[in-house]
């Protein structure tokens, strides 16, 4: 599956970038159309970046690693 | 329109879009998707909503709506114009919206891995929740350009148009047109999704813009085909489907004539114009051409055959005026439902728009008889030559199955025939080669004699029929025309 190579990768995130310091919450978008409705997602997987503000999306598998610290503001300060 | 539907073809849908439908030889293929493509404001949008809406409405059919441009709160505010109210719908669940309007925020990609799937099972939800018949999706080239991975949209699209088939859903899917490209849309999704295609498209006019759509392809099934108007109204879309240009003209009962009520001239014609046939009455201004017709649909409703005058050189009012002077009260036989007027702007006529109020003018009231002021003015910027022979033929072929007689005034520019071998000389006709078309022709001419201008009158041609071959002469009186002598130099 490919969230799962995602789900890796974000918890990897989480817990070496940010050092826990946030909430991931995975939902299985084919048992929950609603949720994939609220958020507008169209495209498995995503990853919603809700707080801060302001939101961001950002889909695929997350192998670019840059791009995904990118996306998050999370590139490291030279 | 028949329906030849074979066993196992395709069904049709009722659209509910006035005039589509006709187009469409009764509707889009039943449980099966159909590509909307055009330009940029080529009405897309509308057509789709339409096709939604009248589901609901006039087929109880409900639909679902799937957005990849505007968002849902812009499109239920949008329809308002047409007094479309969605919030209803919505909330008696008929309608579900899929909203994937394109302005919600950028999405960035990390890695080219993934498909679509939240997107097929959001359409499968929405389609679930108010058990859709119907449902559009606007635009597919919006969503193609929002992700990288086009294999990955590809295969949603298939998946989602295969489900709708096993649904027996039937869609509407908008595409865009750029100008330039060969394929029907940038993506050319067309090739595996959609079983029809129609095309729109905005033409340039002289002071306007004029709608237009034909149907590209459709697997397996009839349609008409070639390039119908439409308009959009406050009230949805009108399509002008044209009208089948038959070969087959049922026979003229040569015994049957339609007389014009002036004394003489009925005389001259043999009784007056054989039930069904078109006659041209050729004249400059002046000669008194409008009158004719006016007497021609007086002595109709006198016998009682319903009339119905296309004034394209005057206003209505007018026309009514002038009748009224003569003691021929078209109002009043207007309330009475015996006469029919049908007006249009006199630039950019639009054909198939003017057919069709033509042709629902006479279905109304059922006329027998029509007058045409003028064909002159039907060559108007958006009508070459070749349109209005198009135009006459589609409308005298009509008139002939409804056994319609009728009256078609043309301007000629030739005006004084002063000389001896000069009056025939030049035949209006070959102008817009219209003798093929019409069965009969009345020249009207100025004559200068005695420092007195006269009018003259000459049957050039009565397919069919005897007709006398004199040139007379005719004043017009209060109370119409009136025959005189046969003209002598």
């Amino acid at each position: 599956m490919l969230s799962r190579k995602a789900i890796t990768e974000a918890k990897k995130i989480v817990s070496e970038d940010l050092k826990d310091n946030c909430r991931l919450e995975i939902v299985d978008l084919l048992l929950n159309p609603e949720e994939a409705e609220k958020y507008n997602i169209l495209v498995t997987p995503t990853l919603i970046r809700t707080h801060p503000k302001p939101e961001k999306k950002i889909i695929g598998d997350l192998s670019d690693k840059e791009k995904l610290l990118t996306c998050l503001d999370l590139t490291p300060r030279r | 329109m028949q329906n030849k539907a074979k066993k196992g073809a395709v069904e049709k849908l009722a659209t509910g879009i006035c005039g589509f439908d006709e187009v469409l030889e009764g509707g889009v293929p039943k449980g099966r998707s159909t590509l909307i493509t055009g330009a940029t404001g080529t009405g897309k949008t509308v057509i789709l909503n339409e096709f939604l809406y009248r589901g609901i409405i006039q087929f109880k059919e409900n639909g679902v709506y799937v957005t990849f441009e505007e968002d849902k709160k812009d499109i239920i505010k949008n329809v308002k114009n047409f007094g479309w109210n969605y919030n209803s719908l919505i909330a008696q669940k008929k309608l579900a919206f899929v909203d994937a309007g394109a302005l919600k925020g950028v999405i960035l990609e990390s890695g080219t891995n993934y498909d679509l799937s939240p997107l097929i099972e959001r359409v499968k939800y929405a389609l679930k929740k108010v058990k859709a018949k119907r449902l559009v999706m606007d635009s597919i080239d919006s969503l193609f350009s929002r992700f990288q991975n086009k294999d990955a949209i590809r295969q949603a699209l298939y998946q989602i148009v295969a489900e709708l088939k096993d649904l027996g859903v039937t869609a509407l899917l908008s595409g865009e047109k750029v100008g330039g490209e060969k394929g029907l849309t940038r993506y050319g999704v067309e090739e595996f999704v959609t079983d029809g295609a129609i095309e729109m498209e905005l033409i340039k006019g002289q002071q306007q813009f004029l709608r237009r759509m034909f149907v590209i392809k459709f697997r397996g099934i009839g349609f008409r085909s070639g390039i119908v108007e439409f308009e959009i109204t406050d009230q949805g879309l009108v399509v002008y489907p044209k009208i089948p240009i038959e070969r087959i003209v049922p026979k003229t009962d040569f015994k049957i004539r339609k007389a014009f009520g002036i004394k003489g001239l009925d005389e001259i014609l043999g009784g007056g114009i054989p039930q069904g046939h078109m006659v041209l009455i050729s004249g400059n201004t002046g000669t008194g051409k409008t009158m004719f017709g006016m007497h021609f649909l007086t002595q109709g409703m006198r016998e009682g055959e319903n009339a119905v005058f296309l004034a394209l050189e005057e206003s209505v009012e007018q026309v009514k005026k002038t009748a009224l002077v003569h003691g021929w009260d078209f109002s009043r036989y207007e309330k009475e439902g015996k006469i029919s007027f049908v007006s249009s702007s006199l630039i950019d006529i639009a054909n198939d728009k003017l057919l069709y109020q033509i042709v629902s003018a006479v279905e109304s009231i059922n006329a027998k008889r029509v007058v045409v002021d003028s064909i002159s003015t039907l060559m108007s910027a958006t009508m070459n030559q070749e349109q209005v022979r198009q135009f006459l033929l589609q409308l005298v072929g009509y008139f002939k199955r409804k056994g319609v007689t009728c009256v078609m005034n043309y301007l000629s520019s030739v005006s004084f025939g002063a000389v001896r071998g000069q009056l025939l000389s030049s035949l209006m006709t070959n102008e817009i080669r219209l003798s093929s078309i019409t069965d009969g022709i009345i020249m009207l001419l100025f004559v200068e004699r005695d420092q007195n201008i006269k009018k003259l009158l000459s049957v050039l041609k009565m397919r069919g029929s005897q007709h006398a071959t004199e040139i007379f002469s005719f004043e017009i009186e209060k109370g119409g025309i009136k025959m005189g002598e046969k003209y002598k130099e």
